[in-house]
């Protein structure tokens, strides 16, 4: 059924004709890559010799790939390591960042203005490798999986996203509650958190991929393999024996990864994403939007 | 928060911003170490077995059959069964598992006398890791640097401050206590040399060329072709070999080999000497020469499509499938792919063309005897536990021919490799599992060329190429001397090599490398010149 108002002209052919081709060659240009992807991952050793490289038609399937991949608990241990970090990091990060962003939203609360400079200030300037490495070193966070999610903790534009939103919930709602009786937390947990669930679930989204994704905290601070995330082992599949230009590496005689096992792993890597966004995809518009036009 | 304050707050960041993005200082540092030759360990080789290809250094030696007897060349553990010695390293390729879950780890530990245990790294990332723990002073007891690592900032400083000055326990005869690390060429050790004291054990280089110009040479035999003996040849091999209608086309990307061909200097990442003035390969009219055949070669659509754009989408697949038969790589990967390629295609058969130069004349080859990775030991472990480290080396250092080379190298038999019929061991899964060159990298062989029936001739097409090509290495000004780039010049390294790709392929005209190179003066080439001129003169 069309949404279209009643007071607006038909379409012509040609404007549908050029806006469906614009959104195929759009769905296409996301599509094939990904087609590629997985048939690749699929095929033999011969029908990507004789393609020469990514295959898109397929000819047969060949789970060897894949096979190799699973053959040692490697994976799956990453896989593990992986969704620990995610759920416990997002978790954390929501709760800290909910918070922080609920505190900054009242106004007149304690340093509210300093605190929220502070936090601003993060956007501006990193901390850089060196003092990041001090710090969870002297943290005592180093072969510790939580040097993947304390640094990273909370993220000041996801902090400004929540506030925005806290902001706009009408004051009269916290004012009633506040009538009936209730303190801070009853007004956060039974009036706000509930009017933002779409932002928090968005908010929630950014954190988790973010964590999923993130393999250079590991590379710093994880010296165990059996610690690593699947991000840093998936690399490590891809990089397998690929020395830096003009440098032979010598000894090594592990051979070097199929592009049927590289793909197979760009194919793990992001399909857990991929099965994740549909559900959360419907607040993308409202959540990023509050973000962008508040402040 | 108030518009105002935000404005503030920007224009605060923008302030620390412009003070934070200050001209780094760093002018840069040499050190020449010819000099230094009292320090340097006696050289004394073990010849435990002779090799059958002899070829000069600082090429490796081929050996044409496993030996029949191997020689039990370290018969006293080197280590007390004390604690673990803490071991950092890199490697590229999946992580193996660590101590206590890993059956290679404990057969070498078992013969060492102490558990080594590693924390092995990404080797892509790997400088990043370095100047992060450095910068904390967070070292383990040995730490693996490969070379081209060594001029992250104030590296020469971090070697004095965090590591054992090992001169003591290796200079002159003190090394024969340690056999194995005495076969080291004296060369290699040179490099070793920081702040005038020996500070790190060297992984010999057994590859000292940068590239070789592989062939398939199942291709050219059935389209009775042979490699090429000047650059107007390459040039017609090009157009014999693309039939893009067909999907083939003649080349990948061979920028850097081409500018060899033509002569063009490769000392010091591209620096000559010319009549007593420093002179770097862009100002060059070899180099010129050679941006000009290169682009033909683009213009004439004789390089793979794929490569235009990205020079290193998946070359090696495209090789492999002959949708490309020329292709630059470093010689490291020719067993490895040759072996793995011939399991689905027998006729499967790769080559580096004999070196030449573009008009037939004595060819130039770029190359550098640098050693591959410095072992350093961390300062302060005392000098019971520092020999013991070395001790450990030691073992790892046994050459080709030796029992305790093959379990390094292999594993142990019957778990991580069985026995082929000419004696090679042939390696299983449980290997590539568990194998990630620990201590293969910490402290390197003296170099060796081998092979089995599973990379047929190989052994003779290797040491065939490097005795043609080693005789005409080029001659390095500054060999043994040792640098810290000045800041300016290595930030200048990846624009210009961004702009020979982009003349190359077409997207700048020829015309303008003239201003490109007068940009580079200005930025930095000058000051660059200046330092490897002072340094030349030191």
């Amino acid at each position: 059924m069309s949404v279209r108002p009643v007071w607006e002209e038909k379409p012509t052919v040609v404007g549908q004709a050029g806006k469906s081709t614009l959104l195929f060659l759009v769905t296409a240009a996301v599509i094939i890559p990904l087609w590629s992807v997985i048939v690749t991952s699929l095929s033999s050793r011969e029908t990507i010799d004789r393609a020469g490289g990514m295959v898109f038609i397929p000819r047969g399937i060949d789970f060897s790939a894949y096979e190799s991949l699973f053959a040692t608990d490697r994976v799956t241990q990453a896989l593990w390591v992986s969704f620990i970090v995610t759920i416990g990091g997002t978790a954390l990060s929501i709760t800290l960042t909910v918070l922080a962003a609920y505190g900054l939203s009242r106004p007149g609360s304690m340093w509210h203005r300093t605190l929220l400079f502070l936090f601003l200030l993060t956007f501006l300037f990193g901390p850089g490798l060196i003092p990041s490495y001090l710090l969870v070193t002297g943290l005592g966070l180093k072969d510790n999986l939580l040097s993947l999610i304390l640094p990273t903790a909370v993220n000041a534009f996801n902090l400004i996203v929540l506030r925005a939103f806290f902001m706009n919930i009408p004051g009269e709602l916290i004012d009633s509650a506040r009538i009936d009786g209730a303190g801070e937390w009853r007004v956060l947990w039974q009036i706000v958190i509930p009017l933002s669930k779409a932002v928090i679930a968005v908010v929630a989204l950014f954190y988790a991929v973010g964590y999923w994704n993130s393999f250079f905290n590991a590379i710093l601070y994880l010296s165990d393999p059996a610690d690593h995330p699947i991000q840093l082992v998936l690399r490590s599949f891809i990089l397998q024996g690929q020395a830096p230009p003009g440098v032979s590496l010598p000894g090594t005689s592990v051979p070097p990864p199929t592009l049927a096992i590289k793909m197979a792993v760009v194919a793990v890597t992001v399909i857990p994403a991929l099965i994740v966004y549909p559900f959360v995809q419907k607040h993308f518009t409202k959540a990023v939007l509050t973000g962008a036009i508040k402040g | 928060m108030k518009r105002r304050n935000l404005l503030g707050l920007a224009g605060l960041s923008a302030l620390a911003m412009a003070g934070c993005t200050s001209t780094p200082t760093n002018s840069g540092s040499s050190t020449n170490v010819n000099k230094l030759d009292a320090i340097l360990p006696k050289y004394q080789p073990v010849d435990l077995v002779k090799p059958d290809i002899v070829v000069p250094p600082p090429a490796a030696p081929g050996f044409l059959s496993y030996p029949s007897t191997l020689v039990d060349a370290i018969t006293t553990k080197p280590g007390k069964g004390g604690a673990p010695i803490k071991v950092t390293t890199l490697n590229w390729g999946t992580t193996p598992p660590g101590l206590g879950k890993n059956k290679y780890l404990d057969a070498i530990n078992a013969e060492l006398g102490v558990n080594m245990d590693f924390a092995i790294n990404d080797g892509n990332t790997y400088s990043d890791k370095l100047t992060a723990i450095l910068s904390a002073r967070d070292v383990t007891d040995v730490l693996v640097v490969p070379s081209w690592n060594t001029n992250i900032p104030r590296f020469p400083e971090a070697v004095g401050t965090l590591f054992e000055d090992l001169t003591e326990f290796l200079k002159g005869d003190a090394v024969l206590k340690y056999p194995m690390l005495a076969s080291f060429p004296k060369g290699a050790w040179q490099h070793c040399v920081w702040g005038g004291k020996l500070s790190a054990v060297p992984f010999v280089s057994d590859n000292p060329f940068a590239w070789g110009l592989f062939y398939r040479k199942d291709i050219f035999d059935a389209a009775k072709l042979a490699p090429p003996k000047t650059a107007e040849e390459l040039y017609q091999l090009g157009k014999a070999l693309t039939k893009s209608d067909a999907g083939q086309w003649a080349f990948g990307d061979i920028t850097d080999y081409v500018q060899m061909i033509f002569k063009v200097p490769g000392s010091e990442g591209g620096w000559r000497v010319e009549g007593g003035k420093v002179v770097n390969k862009i100002e060059t009219p070899e180099f010129m020469a050679a941006l000009e055949f290169t682009a033909k070669l683009f213009k004439e659509n004789m390089v793979h499509p794929d490569l235009v754009g990205d020079p290193n989408a998946g070359a090696d697949q495209l090789f492999k499938s002959g949708k490309i038969a020329i292709w630059q790589n470093g010689l490291g990967g020719w067993q490895n792919t040759y072996r793995d390629q011939l399991k689905v295609n027998p006729n499967f058969k790769m080559l580096p063309m004999p070196v030449f130069a573009h008009d037939g004349s004595k060819p130039l080859v770029w190359g550098a005897d640098e050693p591959i990775f410095y072992t350093f030991i961390k300062k302060g472990l005392g000098k019971e536990r520092t020999e013991e480290i070395l001790g450990c080396l030691n073992w790892c250092a046994a050459p080709f021919g030796t029992k305790e080379w093959e379990l390094r190298q292999y594993g142990a038999e019957g778990v991580h490799f069985t026995r082929g019929p000419d004696r090679v061991p042939v390696t299983n899964d449980t290997y590539n599992n568990e194998y990630g060159n620990q201590y293969t990298f910490m402290s390197g062989r003296p170099a060796a060329i081998t092979g089995g029936s599973d990379t047929p001739n190989f052994v003779q097409d290797y040491t065939t190429w490097t005795r043609g090509a080693v005789e005409h290495i080029e001659a390095n000004p500054w060999a043994g001397i040792k640098f810290e780039e000045p800041t300016k010049l290595a930030q200048l390294n990846k624009p210009t090599q961004d702009k020979i790709k982009d003349v190359v392929r077409g997207r700048r005209p020829l015309s303008e490398w003239k201003s490109i190179v007068e940009d580079w003066k200005k930025n930095g080439g000058d000051e660059g010149r200046e330092f490897y001129a002072k340094a030349l003169n030191a």
